[in-house]
């Protein structure tokens, strides 16, 4: 949405004189030493929540304290930021994916641009590097449940491989499809179902059932990555959007 | 909540419900389909809370997936939420009906009813919020969502707006998530109550304190970090500015409200107190001023929302009258959320009727209104009942939201505030007259820009979504025990002696 916003401002100079600069940095120095005085004099409260997290790893679903923090201890949390992420996926889609069904003739999400000559050594490492990187996402999935590792994580990784096939030129993607949408948006909808189904088998929202606590996690985290490796990259494709014309004028 | 022999987990079900809702939309792409939709779960979200209230007891709370504090996540309502909750049940069904029509023959429809939805359940989020971290989420879905909202009108300025609220609503996030995290060190725990129980008056907490208050400041555009929310208000589309005013910054002001009232209740100072007191008093004039200069009608409608925020403040000085909360602070309570009510109607109404004249007229500059009575009589009646509640005449639902807070200003000896709320209330009457004079005036000389063809149908269902909200702001005027006694069990204006 903000595609149309030229970020170049011409003659509006906004700089502070030296004055305004020194009292500005007077008054950040004074707050942050209060901030810092504040920190140091004062008790540090023991860390329960640390050690009662670790008492209650054992019933969580998962070995690695961090996934049981993020999908089962505070799930809820997890789950908002998902909406989130959504909520600038829906902001920065491009407008034509809003156009209806007037729109161009639908497309697959991913579609290879032969107009566009790639150099043979760039698209044999493609060759390489993308199905490495979807391997290592799924492998930071499964390794989450344990070790390091989970949906934000493998997310970024899958969306590295689209980003690699996007800046190599040779592949374009579509965001018009209804398929599209419902990439970015299950996550979240996998989330709630999930969330609505424990209600009904254990009676409170989002507590999971023991002995299936880890595989209603690890259906969460597969719909979650899959969300988040597409909003990450349609994220980049749009930005890149913006970032394309100009450069194109700056060499000609 | 039992209803037809099934428990329904309510709090739960008012963030899930507009989160499916906004699934939905996304996934939609048949115009009426959508609005369908969106009108079905707005009811539903209405009922529930209706219900909400009608059956319980005090207080609400909800321990999601079974954990409890302080290692879960907690979900709580006390009256103050249910009255928020209930407001925001009410405007978002108006708001969506009046969108439906606000938007039925453009491609920015798609765009608006996900973020909207994602918006709603945000707002819900922070009023049921328990958690000081979980709040910072839902301050996040709020913030993005309302940025992504003003930039729809995709306009030069409504986009330098949108960017602009955007850097001032991540820097508040920001604030806020530093008190947050010093409080965690301090205490230990995340969970409100379980913070107010062990809270002291020692630094950390006044620096948490500050850090919390300067972001959710920033967040309600108290003066002077009010600079974002003219333009961003004045600009967006109607709709969203309707729910910006009446919505947005009232979440953040019931956050700092939470925080101040319960959670820091023992590190609150008297001086900290009216100091805020005080910035809300300049505020109420400089938004009016503002108001009156204001050149265009949605511009002096954003700005009478600086002014209106800035009685909202008056409630600190007013509960921490002798630094204790015990003798006035529910009656201060009390005034303000009818306050916040009565206000989220009328400008809501306003902010609708002004979007039917700027969709009628092509423009909205004030001084080329003249006329209006005649042609757009329904939007200029409405703008005049929510401004006749603005100024706090009777029988609004401002009148007695000025009423209370004068009871109380007068009850604590603290007669200057009874100067600033009545100087308040001329100032805004000039305003509205200065809009209703230009309106009534010349009546055959309107300006209409001439490719505005809008449909009769639609400009009338938009105009009858602002009428809707003005009458309930005069019903309120004639219903204020209602809200009283859901806010604290009792009613304070019997109580008193001033009503009935």
């Amino acid at each position: 949405m903000f595609l149309k916003l030229e970020t170049r401002e011409t003659g509006s100079d906004v700089g502070l004189s030296t004055l305004a600069c020194f009292l500005l940095g007077v008054v950040i120095t004074t707050l942050s030493a209060a901030l810092i005085i504040a920190v140091i004099v004062s008790d540090k409260a023991a860390p329960e929540l640390a050690s009662l997290a670790m008492q209650n790893l054992n019933t969580s679903g998962v070995e690695n304290p961090v996934t049981a923090v993020l999908l089962n201890f505070r799930s809820y949390d997890t789950l908002l930021e998902i909406a989130v992420l959504l909520i600038v996926a829906v902001a920065v889609l491009p407008d034509q994916c809003f156009a209806g069904k007037t729109s161009l003739p639908a497309k697959r999400f991913l579609s290879r641009n032969v107009k566009h000559q790639v150099n043979p050594v760039l698209a044999g490492l493609l060759k390489w590097l993308v199905p490495l990187a979807l391997l290592v996402g799924g492998y930071l999935l499964w390794i989450g449940a344990y070790a390091p590792g989970g949906a934000f994580q493998a997310g970024a990784v899958i969306a590295g491989a689209g980003v690699a096939l996007s800046l190599a030129g040779q592949h374009d993607f579509t965001w018009q499809t209804t398929s599209v949408r419902i990439t970015l948006s299950l996550g979240l909808l996998v989330f709630i179902v999930v969330a609505a189904i424990n209600n009904l088998i254990t009676g409170t929202t989002l507590q999971y059932p023991v002995s299936y606590a880890g595989l209603f996690i690890l259906i969460i985290e597969v719909a979650a990555t899959i969300s988040i490796a597409a909003i990450l990259l349609l994220l980049f494709v749009c930005l890149k959007a913006i970032a394309e014309p100009a450069r194109e004028g700056d060499t000609q | 909540m039992m209803i037809l022999g099934i428990t329904l987990p309510v709090l739960p079900l008012l963030v899930g419900l507009p989160l499916l809702a906004a699934i939905a939309v996304l996934l939609i792409s048949s115009h009426r389909w959508r609005t369908s939709i969106s009108t079905v779960i707005a009811g539903l979200q209405l009922l529930i809370v209706i219900l909400a209230i009608q059956t319980t007891e005090a207080s609400y709370h909800y321990t999601l997936g079974g954990w409890g504090a302080p290692l879960g996540i907690g979900l709580a309502a006390d009256g103050l939420s249910l009255a928020l909750l209930l407001i925001t049940a009410v405007l978002v069904l108006m708001i969506s009906l009046y969108s439906a029509w606000y938007f039925s023959d453009s491609s920015k429809a798609t765009r608006f009813w996900p973020i909207w939805w994602l918006l709603v359940a945000g707002l819900n989020t922070a009023f049921i919020a328990a958690d000081a971290f979980n709040i910072y989420v839902a301050l996040e879905m709020i913030g993005l969502s309302a940025v992504a909202l003003v930039a729809l009108a995709g306009t030069r300025m409504a986009l330098v707006a949108a960017l602009r609220y955007a850097l001032a609503g991540l820097l508040g996030s920001l604030c806020y998530l530093l008190g947050v995290a010093l409080l965690y060190r301090a205490y230990g725990t995340l969970d409100l109550a379980q913070l107010s129980a062990q809270m002291q008056a020692d630094p950390l907490s006044w620096a948490a304190l500050s850090l919390i208050s300067v972001g959710l400041l920033l967040k309600t555009a108290l003066l002077p970090l009010h600079f974002w929310l003219p333009p961003a208000h004045a600009s967006a589309p109607a709709p969203v500015s309707a729910a910006l005013s009446a919505l947005v910054v009232k979440a953040s002001f019931f956050l700092l409200v939470r925080f101040w009232l319960e959670v820091f209740d023992p590190a609150v100072t008297v001086t900290a107190a009216n100091f805020l007191g005080v910035l809300g008093a300049i505020a109420i004039f400089y938004g009016c001023i503002g108001a009156c200069r204001a050149q265009r009608l949605k511009l002096l409608v954003a700005y009478s929302t600086v002014a209106q925020l800035g009685y909202l403040f008056l409630l600190f000085p007013l509960a921490f009258t002798n630094s204790s909360l015990e003798m006035f602070g529910d009656a201060a309570v009390a005034a303000v959320t009818y306050f916040i009510i009565a206000h989220a109607l009328a400008k809501a109404a306003m902010f609708l009727a002004a979007g039917n004249i700027l969709v009628s007229c092509g423009h909205d500059e004030i001084n080329n209104l003249n006329g209006l009575a005649r042609h757009q009589p329904l939007a200029l009646f409405t703008f005049a009942i929510a401004g006749v509640s603005l100024i706090g005449l009777p029988p609004s639902g401002g009148f007695i939201a000025k009423w209370l807070l004068l009871n109380v200003a007068i009850d604590s000896g603290q007669w200057w505030w009874v100067i600033v709320v009545l100087a308040g209330g001329l100032l805004t009457a000039i305003y509205i007259a200065r809009v209703l004079n230009v309106a009534f005036s010349q009546m055959d000389s309107l300006n209409i820009s001439e490719e505005m063809t809008v449909t009769r149908s639609r400009t009338i269902g938009m105009a009858a979504c602002g009428l809707t909200l003005a009458i309930l702001t005069i019903l309120l005027g004639f219903n204020a025990e209602w809200i009283l006694v859901l806010l604290n069990g009792s009613s304070p204006i019997t109580d008193a002696g001033v009503v009935r």
